[in-house]
């Protein structure tokens, strides 16, 4: 996946400054930077649900396609966590996991279930299946989402401060699942003020602040011994307490 | 295609001009029949009856329709209406010693003739108002003053021409009107709309099949385009217009008959015909012969 | 009373009337209306000024322009769509003026369908839009599978009211050709003036229980939203 010169405006407000970056396969990318840096902006136009001004977006070497069926494959193909879950609020959660694979996959019913019945287990929330969401805690349902976005197999996997709306005891359980998966290799974008994940999981780590990529480095380094001054203030201020 | 082209200016002129689309045949500014203004009229009336109090006053509100042409018309920039109906109130005013010109007009459609009578809205209808008994159990009704009967009114080149043709096609009057339930029985589909003019345009248009109403009504739109429509067949029903009156003032009736019998005698009511429905083309009846008035 | 009892059988036929006008035209807006929802809040700006300028235009003007239209203007241009009486359904033909009736009723009233789907639509939380897309939908499987829906409840009572309007509106083709109760009641009228109170009251009652019938129904549907 490569982002190269990508520019976004929300009418004065320059919200991506000349965004250029790759993330390779199996890579693990957390993007860390003080709130208004443009990190969510950034993740959510990765795949389209925020447009943007210039630049190209490449997913295995291809442009994203503008809209329609096209850019509805490429979605397929990006799964996507949010901080607020997104479930699906009429639905069950096994049907949450299996209504993707079902009307955009065009699987099976029962394959599509299986399927779901295993990445809930994985996820640790599959006695939860019949319930709806409204029923499960916060953890549990970010979870559920979680399961819900591999259900469609996705080459990345895109989370937008995923336990940022959790009570702190719930963000492990859900901090475990994604390194779970980073272990298993899945390609990842991770947006999140949650340091201890960047430093077990991250390969790399982008600091982001007022719109641009301030710097870009491995985590080891990134938390002992931070190029920029922005990034040290930054630090300074989160790691204090 | 023509057609379509022509499409959008005639939909705008036509949504302008529906209300107003009969506007010509009230423009004829005849001044109507020379009535005689009684003077003094009030010494003619007994103390204490209706017509006593109305030729003291020297006003009088009668009810008319507005919108039938030779009948009772009114056009948007018309200051009064015209009309037989209209000449035959003037008449009646004239012998209360009222001018015209203090007769309050009120227009008055089929539904609220009765609740005007009751609530003295108007002292007086004549608004094409066919005498029946079930009016009568609610109002008074003194003449009939003219005896039409219902015809139909067809394009120029329809081949109606028999009450049996209209079994099975659709036929235009006013909704809820008499006219309309005797077609019905005749075995057409009845079609009402809101006014008269609205379904002259639907048999021009060819959207219904026919038109029935008085056929007092539909020769005054015959007349107005010869070319285009015709009337046909015999009356098949017969329609009385009266007067109509409050039954708060039973003593209405003796007066108005005598009056409408008066105006036989001098000729005023046929001139008031001639003047109306005679221009349009119908000939002048005969005298109806008038209903005795309830002995009260 | 007499009036109409001893009339009873035009008293149900004229309802008969009004309750074809109110099913034909009811469906046929709400297919119209969802359509027209569906443009305004998708994703294809020509779709979305379509649908915006129908609403602006079918919901500020009054009905009964739109049925002197249909009803007086459209013949004038040639489109009397007598076509119609050739079809027959059941052994029942259709009437031109049926036709015209239903199509004003189903113009005017599919903008406020369409206004109030989408209501209904935008009390739908943006998340859940984003969370349909994101897993790959397209714009039409997310409104089917995702939001409408959800915006169900939201939408029951708004629709409720539009379609209550509409059994109430059909009353304006009594001047347009349809003997439906309206008519009916006017014919009542003029033909026994001594029961004009009793003959209004009895078509009004007429029309109280079309329209609770309506709510009642919108009420079951509602209860059951909720449950699911």
């Amino acid at each position: 996946m490569r982002l190269a010169g990508v520019q976004k405006h929300y009418g004065n407000l320059h919200v991506l400054k000349d965004i250029d970056l790759d993330v390779a396969r199996g890579e693990v990318v957390v993007v860390i930077g003080p709130s208004g840096a443009g990190k969510s902006t950034l993740c959510r136009a990765i795949n389209r649900l925020e447009t943007i001004d210039e630049g190209e977006i490449l997913l295995d070497g291809q442009p994203l396609p503008q809209e329609g069926k096209g850019l509805a494959r490429l979605r397929a193909d990006v799964g996507m966590v949010f901080q607020s879950f997104n479930l699906f609020a009429h639905k069950t959660v096994l049907e949450n996991v299996t209504l993707g694979p079902i009307k955009v996959r065009k699987k099976s019913k029962a394959e599509a279930e299986a399927r779901a019945k295993e990445l809930l287990e994985r996820v640790g929330v599959a006695h939860q299946a019949a319930k709806y969401p409204a029923q499960l805690s916060g953890g549990q349902q970010q979870r559920v989402a979680i399961a819900r976005a591999l259900a469609m197999d996705p080459k990345v996997m895109l989370f937008d401060e995923p336990t940022s709306a959790l009570d702190p005891e719930m963000i492990k359980e859900v901090l475990d699942v994604m390194v779970d998966l980073a272990e298993r290799g899945m390609t990842m974008i991770v947006v999140t003020h949650e340091m201890g994940f960047a430093r077990t999981a991250a390969n790399r780590v982008v600091f982001m602040a007022d719109g641009a990529i301030v710097e870009t480095t491995n985590p080891e380094k990134f938390f002992t011994n931070p190029e920029s001054d922005r990034a040290k203030d930054f630090l300074g201020k989160i790691l204090k307490h | 295609m023509r057609r379509m082209k022509l499409g959008m200016a005639a939909v705008a002129v036509l949504l302008a001009g529906s209300l107003t689309a009969c506007g010509e045949a009230g423009d004829d500014d005849n001044e109507g029949v020379d009535v005689d203004v009684k003077e003094d009229a009030a010494e003619d009336f007994d103390e204490g009856t209706r017509m006593r109090e109305l030729a003291e006053e020297g006003k009088v509100t009668i009810g008319v329709k507005f919108d039938q042409p030779g009948l009772g018309f009114k056009g948007a920039t018309d200051d009064a209406p015209s009309g037989f109906d209209v000449e035959m109130g003037k008449i009646l005013a004239a012998d209360l010693g009222i001018d015209p010109e203090n007769i309050e007009w009120k227009e008055t459609i089929s539904d609220n003739r009765e609740p005007f009578l009751e609530a003295g809205e108007v002292d007086l209808v004549l608004a094409t108002y066919s005498i029946t008994p079930e009016r009568r159990a609610v109002v008074g009704q003194a003449g009939p003053y003219y005896v039409t009967g219902q015809q139909l009114l067809v394009r120029a080149d329809s081949d109606i021409d028999s009450l049996d043709d209209i079994r099975g096609t659709e036929v235009c009057s006013v909704t809820g009107s008499t006219s309309l339930e005797n077609i019905k029985a005749e075995g057409a589909t009845p079609r009402g709309f809101d006014t008269y003019s609205e379904c002259v345009s639907q048999v021009l248009d060819g959207a219904v099949d026919a038109m029935t109403t008085d056929g007092a009504i539909l020769l005054g739109y015959a007349a107005e385009q010869p070319d285009d429509l015709k009337v046909v067949v015999e009356p098949f029903s017969e329609e009385r217009y009266g007067v109509g009156y409050s039954l708060d003032h039973p003593e209405m009736c003796e007066w108005i008959n005598e009056t409408i019998e008066e105006s036989f005698e001098n000729g005023q009511w046929e001139e008031a015909f001639n003047l109306t429905l005679g221009e349009a083309g119908v000939e002048t009846p005969e005298q109806p012969e008038l209903d005795p008035c309830p002995a009260s | 009373m007499e009036a109409v009892f001893s009339n009873f059988g035009e008293y149900l036929d004229a309802f008969g009337v009004t309750l074809a006008l109110f099913a034909v035209s009811g469906l046929a807006s709400m297919v119209l209306g969802l359509v027209l929802a569906t443009m305004r809040v998708g994703p294809v700006s020509v779709l979305r000024g379509a649908a915006g300028l129908y609403v602006t235009v079918f919901r500020n003007t009054p009905l009964l322009v739109i049925f002197i239209f249909m009803a007086v203007a459209a013949p004038k241009l040639g489109y009397t769509f007598r076509f119609v009486e050739d079809v027959e359904i059941a052994g029942w033909n259709v009437s031109a003026y049926f036709t015209r009736a239903c199509i004003a009723l189903t113009l005017y009233t599919s903008a406020f369908v369409c206004e109030g789907i989408r209501s209904g639509v935008n009390s739908v939380q943006l998340g859940q839009a984003e969370a349909a897309r994101a897993v790959g939908m397209t714009f039409l499987q997310s409104m089917r599978h995702v939001i409408l829906p959800q915006a169900g409840r939201a939408v029951i009572p708004p629709l409720a009211s539009v379609q209550i309007a509409l059994a109430k509106n059909t009353s304006v083709a009594a001047v347009f050709g349809m003997a439906e109760a309206t008519a009916t009641m006017r014919a009542f009228n003029n033909n026994y003036a001594d029961q004009r109170v009793q003959i209004f009251l009895l078509f009004a009652l007429g029309y109280i229980v079309i329209v609770e019938i309506i709510s009642f129904g919108s009420h079951m549907l509602e209860r059951r939203a909720k449950v699911a």
